[in-house]
């Protein structure tokens, strides 16, 4: 508590946000995802755990490719590690392979010989909801198509709150010519339709993450612009604001020290909508095929697909329940949030 | 005589525009202050007085140029404060100080006291981080607070106790020219005497100047050395404080003096109740603005606009009413 002195209101809001249940749980479950996500190689990967291969350990999960000489395959390029295991069992000698609970990873192919793609969902090939129609593991294809959108929407919040709040602040502190000049900026950038300007975009260079981010973020700074300038003109013309400005505190002091604490809320507020914002407008954008090129994994992609194939329900229950449950869970952390924030006395969610 | 002087408000006005029609052209203005002149000199205490809207704290916080005056002199120690470029202004706000009427609004909530404390230091870069917070310490101790209020929030004061701190910060810098703008019209009647003595107390220790602004006349009187009467943005009536409550001349002083109740039953009452509302300063009457309230008005009142003038060659005593003489007993 000595270290981390948060004030009484914050602790309140904590609180208050914990008693929403499942707003609270939605949100353990969401960090939990987000932050297992980070080790996703650990386990849904093609790569070995632990390898045991003459007395020596090997942990090819992180770091350079192991080629296959060096477990006595008869090949240069990466091991094949299920093959491996194979082998070993076959041999049965004391090596041994620890393979990640799912053991393929986004991009590879397992074709089975006299079958076409896509597969259906197999426990004993370790597919645990098949293939997609090349061939590849639909839950790899979930879980690196997440890691992405999920950090996607992140870096896209993170530039859209930075841009929209200083403009947006700085609209609200300063007024006059510079906030007219702005709203009307922002009336007009709003109604430049995005999805054309996309298109163009990726019909001339072929997007990849950080392009993909400047260009939504050129078209969806402005949402939190209006919610600042509103809230700074309330804030700037508060008595806490006047007496900084008495003691000879400068715009950036007032704006960082006092104006952007004590609107935190809304920003706070904000946040899960816009995750689930971003997640929706990648995977749309993926869906159009304007997003990220192909091979990458992505939930826009794997949409397109099991809408094509619905004679492998597979794909399409797969990544539309997985959509569903995470937009429903970000969504009730976002009520979660701006029931805590409410001033009035909030409503008990069972 | 001039020395002596602190602060010279010199026909202070402040003119909202109203815009309005398609191309918000200006269609009116609201005269908030219309021409307001005092002298404050060292030391001393001068009271203002009015009801709400008549414009008081919008002098105060010209005087600070939180509002941009529309028209003009203020001078400060001698330094004109309305041409002031940025970084001189900067450095003359540590002689003048101002304290808000409601504590709660006036401190940053989301702060703890340290910090609110700390940060006139901050500002302007003063000492290290153990030298302000024994400053801290030392101002917590002025204003009648434990140190150990170091770490809690405002909120968790009473209100006196937060006006405490509100005076903590605005003496942090030691200031020549303390404004205390309806420094104790939130509180209690039991706490507003010991804010208003820790006042005192701290005028004498530090020199201080103060403009002390209320619409209670008995606390006025209690604090202030001379005391203005203002009325929707103009002052009406100046004269040292005693004289003032002795001798009220405007008809609107007399009204407001008359309305202080006395809590002596024997005394009769005898009141110049006025009537009406206070007119809108966006459409101000011709002539006195306060012929339409006034019982004695008569028919130059409705047409030309009394000037604040020196009453029985008396410098200090200042009246803008056509028929003063009629009232000088």
């Amino acid at each position: 508590m000595a270290i981390l002195n948060l004030s009484p209101l914050t602790i309140k809001t904590l609180k208050r946000f914990r008693s929403v249940k499942r707003g609270y749980w939605s949100a353990i479950i969401i960090i939990s995802l987000i932050l297992l996500s980070l080790v996703a190689e650990v386990f849904v990967n093609s790569r070995a755990l632990i390898v045991s291969y003459e007395g020596e350990w090997h942990f090819p999960t992180y770091g350079a490719i192991i080629p296959g000489e060096e477990f006595g395959l008869g090949y240069q390029y990466e091991t094949n590690y299920r093959d491996l295991k194979q082998k070993f069992k076959e041999e049965g000698s004391d090596d041994w392979v620890l393979l990640p609970p799912v053991p393929y990873n986004a991009f590879e192919t397992d074709l089975e010989a006299g079958n076409y793609p896509p597969a259906a969902p197999s426990f004993t090939k370790q597919h645990y909801l098949g293939t997609d129609t090349v061939g590849r593991d639909v839950v790899a294809r979930l879980v690196y198509g997440f890691r992405i959108a999920i950090f996607f929407s992140l870096f896209l919040l993170i530039c859209n709150y930075v841009v929209g709040t200083a403009i947006g602040c700085l609209m609200g502190y300063w007024g006059g010519i510079f906030d007219l000049l702005f709203q009307r900026l922002i009336e007009i950038w709003s109604n430049i339709p995005f999805l054309y300007v996309i298109m163009i975009i990726a019909s001339i260079i072929v997007p990849n993450f950080w392009s993909l981010v400047i260009v939504m973020l050129m078209f969806s700074w402005m949402g939190m612009t209006w919610y600042m300038r509103t809230a700074t003109y309330k804030e700037k013309e508060r008595e806490y604001v006047m007496a900084s400005r008495a003691l000879g505190a400068g715009t950036a002091r007032i704006i960082f020290h006092h104006i952007i604490p004590n609107t935190v809320s809304i920003i706070i507020t904000f946040i899960p909508f816009s995750v689930a914002g971003g997640i929706t407008a990648l995977t749309s954008l993926d869906f159009l095929g304007f997003g990220l090129p192909p091979p990458t994994p992505s939930w826009g992609e794997l949409l397109r697909q099991g809408i094509d194939n619905l004679q492998s329900p597979w794909i399409v229950s797969s990544i539309v329940t997985s959509m569903i449950l995470v937009l429903t869970m970000v969504t009730f952390i976002g009520e979660a949030i701006r029931e805590a924030y409410d001033p009035k006395k909030h409503t008990i969610y069972e | 005589m001039s020395q002596d002087v602190l602060l010279k408000v010199d026909d202070l006005k402040m003119h909202y525009p109203i815009r309005g029609g398609v191309l918000f052209r200006q269609i009116a203005n609201n005269y908030a202050v219309d021409g307001v002149s005092f002298e404050i000199n060292r030391g001393e205490t001068l009271g203002i007085v009015g009801e709400s809207g008549c414009g008081k704290s919008t002098v105060a916080k010209a005087i600070l140029r939180l509002y941009e005056p529309t028209a003009g002199a203020i001078e400060f120690d001698g330094k004109d404060i309305i041409n002031m470029s940025k970084p001189d202004l900067r450095e003359i706000r540590q002689d003048m100080q101002i304290i808000f009427q409601d504590p709660m609004e006036s401190l940053n909530s989301r702060h703890t006291v340290g910090t609110i404390l700390e940060e006139p230091f901050v500002i302007h870069g003063k000492g290290t981080r153990a030298e302000r917070r024994k400053w801290v310490t030392d101002l917590l101790d002025k204003v009648g607070l434990q140190s150990d209020s170091v770490n809690r929030f405002p909120h968790e004061f009473s209100g006196g106790q937060r006006q405490r701190i509100g005076i903590a910060r605005a003496i942090a810098l030691k200031p020549k020219l303390l404004i205390c703008d309806e420094p104790v019209s939130a509180l209690d009647v039991s706490i507003q005497s010991q804010i208003l003595n820790l006042l005192l107390d701290l005028q004498r220790e530090m020199d201080l100047t103060l403009l002390f602004i209320a619409h209670d006349l008995a606390v006025v009187k209690h604090v202030s050395d001379r005391i203005a009467v203002m009325y929707l943005g103009k002052i009406v009536e100046m004269n040292d404080a005693e004289s003032l409550y002795k001798n009220p001349v405007h008809p609107y002083t007399r009204a407001l003096l008359s309305s202080i109740p006395v809590p002596d039953p024997e005394r009769k009452k005898v009141h110049d109740v006025l009537t009406g509302e206070v007119p809108s300063p966006i459409n101000p009457p011709d002539g006195c603005h306060f012929h339409a309230r006034c019982p004695y008005a008569e028919q130059i009142c409705t047409k030309q606009r009394p000037e604040l003038t020196t009453t029985n060659s008396n410098p200090n005593w200042l009246v803008s009413c056509h028929l003063k003489e009629n009232f000088i007993n």
